[in-house]
């Protein structure tokens, strides 16, 4: 199966403008542009089948909101094809963006100073929403995303899980094929979280709405997607499933061991011996790569070598590793 | 237009009276306003014209009777491109982005959701009652051919003025802000336009007739009723232009925004 969303070698600059304000600024600039120039986007391709559900992750700055207006049809890229449901966003925007949702968490598309139900009315005229429809998703979404109680409230009255919750169906009403999600659970508490991640699993596994997925709570990721796509400084850095991800980069373990008595623990090769706890002597850290030294050897030597009282080996959480994949440039 | 064109635009009319009866005060206070201070302006320029007496062979009613024509298309021109005037603080606070994931028109969307009719109506009642007073105080005669006359040049003057807007919001994907080139470009254009032309030095007439045209919005239409010495210098079919000017530098303005949109760069969080 072809991709549903394809994207080719896809690069986007910012200029930003060096020139003052005012007249003189302003013909200054006509006469001889000064910019400086800011890629936020390099070169980056990837495919989305559909019914597909896509993390996107990525340090500030990575450029995954660049990415998703491109993708939506709000910028026009510098070079790279973008074809999503065979058109192009920003050649033929107004045929292309009656098929998508586009939820921006850090910006509302309702109206703040009136009751959230007459924001969705806006949106049923200007989607030209069938009453049948428009009737059918506002029941189910609201049932799913538990709104009953604050759809006649206006927008500046209520809480940010709230609002969000009210952008994400305002972004749904219309039946989009392809859903944008840029950070839909920012600001929101842990049991908000949980509702919206639910909401999006079971929207996309009931209705094959293939989604894009960006945010900075990699619980959200675990929690909603299958794979996984990480960008960082305008390029793509990972793309696959995502527990691949451990066996790519989390091929570190940590082995936490107790010993009975206070004995020193002599050095292994390939494993990195540490004390955890200054006030308790018998314990110990130690931590290798999977890949260069067996487990079963390691504790079976430990088993034989130490009076161990208790022994516990753990995988890295996909939140380090993700942070370390990041770290990774820095230290380059 | 299409009926579901036409339907959205009544939602968009409720949506905006909606949150205006929100602050049903501040809504009414806003139109006194906007009345009161156009109607200071109206005066200020009397009492200004009655000193002058005559002016290139105006008299104070042939000059108000000018003004009136300023005061009219801006009360047209103000329902529909509010939203061209104001386009730069939707694009710094990249508000752009919404109107561009809507499967409508962005002329369309930013013009009917932005629609001034408060303001609208306060400009429009003066522009109306200005004009009736002084159209019979210069002696227009009225017949089908004068009307007909008179409602081409509104309309050509709307849009020689919306191009200005239209073109000043196009700017706005090219620049950090427009505002000072709009006091230039409109606001003291529109200055100028409030005395005949004629009273200038040529470099402002030739502006006004060759660069920015604002001399077809209100001149050149009150000459083809006045028919004034001081008019006889300019080529005579610029009695007859304002429409066409109108319909060619608002299309130029038109590919001229078509042409920039792909430069909008959003804004980052
Ligand atoms: N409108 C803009 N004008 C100029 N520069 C911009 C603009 N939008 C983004 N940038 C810059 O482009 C780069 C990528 O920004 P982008 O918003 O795509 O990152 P992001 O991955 O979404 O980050 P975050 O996680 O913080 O939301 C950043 O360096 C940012 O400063
Ligand atoms: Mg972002």
């Amino acid at each position: 199966m072809d991709g549903l969303i394809t994207v080719e070698h896809l690069h986007k600059s910012y200029r930003i403008s060096k020139r003052g304000k005012g007249i003189p600024g302003m013909l200054a600039n006509l006469v001889a542009p000064k910019y400086e120039k800011k890629d936020a986007v390099k070169d980056i391709s990837f495919q989305i089948a559909e019914g597909e559900m896509v993390g996107f992750i990525g340090p500030n700055g990575a450029g995954k909101s660049t990415t998703i207006k491109m993708l939506s049809g709000i910028l026009y890229p510098d070079s790279g094809q973008i074809l999503v449901d065979g058109k192009v966003p920003y050649r033929q925007r107004k045929q292309y963006v009656g098929n998508i949702g586009v939820v921006f968490g850090q910006k509302s598309q309702l109206q703040w100073d009136l009751p959230v139900i007459d924001s969705f009315e806006l949106l049923k005229a200007i989607y030209r929403i069938p009453d049948q429809t428009y009737k059918r998703n506002l029941a189910r979404f609201t049932e799913m995303l538990d709104m009953q109680e604050f759809l006649k409230q206006p927008v500046r009255q209520l809480s940010l899980g709230q609002r969000m919750r009210a952008d994400i169906v305002a972004a749904l009403l219309h039946d989009p094929k392809i859903v944008f999600f840029d950070e839909p659970t920012i600001g929101v508490d842990v049991v908000g979280k949980e509702t919206i991640r639910t909401f999006i699993r079971e929207l996309n596994a009931q209705d094959q709405i293939t989604m894009l997925f960006t945010t900075h709570d990699m619980q959200d990721i675990e929690k909603t997607c299958k794979r996984l796509l990480i960008i960082d400084q305008g390029n793509k850095v990972y793309d696959g499933a995502l527990s691949g991800i451990r066996e790519m980069y989390g091929t570190t373990r940590t082995l936490d061991l107790e010993l009975q008595t206070e004995v020193q623990v002599a050095p292994i090769p390939h494993v990195t011996i540490s004390r955890p706890d200054d006030s308790n002597p018998r314990k110990w850290q130690l931590q290798f790569d999977h890949h260069a030294v067996s487990v079963q050897e390691l504790m079976g030597f430990l088993l034989a070598t130490y009076p161990v009282r208790d022994l516990n080996i753990s995988e890295p959480e996909i939140e380090s590793i993700i942070r370390n994949i990041y770290g990774g440039r820095q230290s380059e | 237009m299409q009926s579901d064109t036409i339907h959205l635009i009544g939602v968009y009319l409720k949506t905006t009276a909606k949150a205006w009866f929100q602050y049903r005060v501040d809504a009414i206070m806003r139109s006194l306003a906007v009345f009161l201070r156009e109607a200071t302006g109206v005066v200020v320029i009397y009492l200004t014209l009655m000193k002058f007496q005559d002016l290139n062979g105006w008299n104070v009613y042939e000059m108000l009777f000018l003004c009136s024509l300023l005061f009219l298309t801006y009360g047209i021109l103000i329902i529909f491109f509010t939203g061209l005037r104001d386009f730069g603080n939707t694009v710094r606070k990249g508000e752009f982005d919404r109107y561009l994931l809507r499967p409508r028109g962005l002329l369309f969307q930013i013009i009917f959701v932005n629609a001034d009719w408060f303001a609208a109506v306060g400009h429009g009642c003066l522009g109306i009652s200005l004009f009736l007073v002084t159209a019979g105080k210069v002696g227009v005669v009225w017949n089908v051919g004068t009307v007909l006359y008179y409602l081409f040049a509104v309309l050509g003057g709307v849009l020689i003025q919306g191009a200005i807007f239209l073109l000043l919001a196009a700017l706005n994907f090219y620049l950090l802000e427009t505002d000072s080139l709009k006091e230039l470009l409109y606001y003291d254009m529109k200055k100028f336009a409030a005395y005949p032309i004629s009273i200038y030095s040529k470099v402002i007439q030739i502006c006004m007739i060759y660069v920015i045209p604002f001399a077809f919005v209100n001149y050149f239409p009150a000459q083809f009723f006045l028919r004034k010495q001081d008019g006889a210098v300019y080529p005579f079919a610029c009695l007859y232009l304002t429409p066409v000017v109108g319909g060619g530098v608002y299309l130029l303005a038109y590919l001229f925004w078509r042409y920039s949109i792909r430069y909008y760069k959003s804004s980052g969080n």
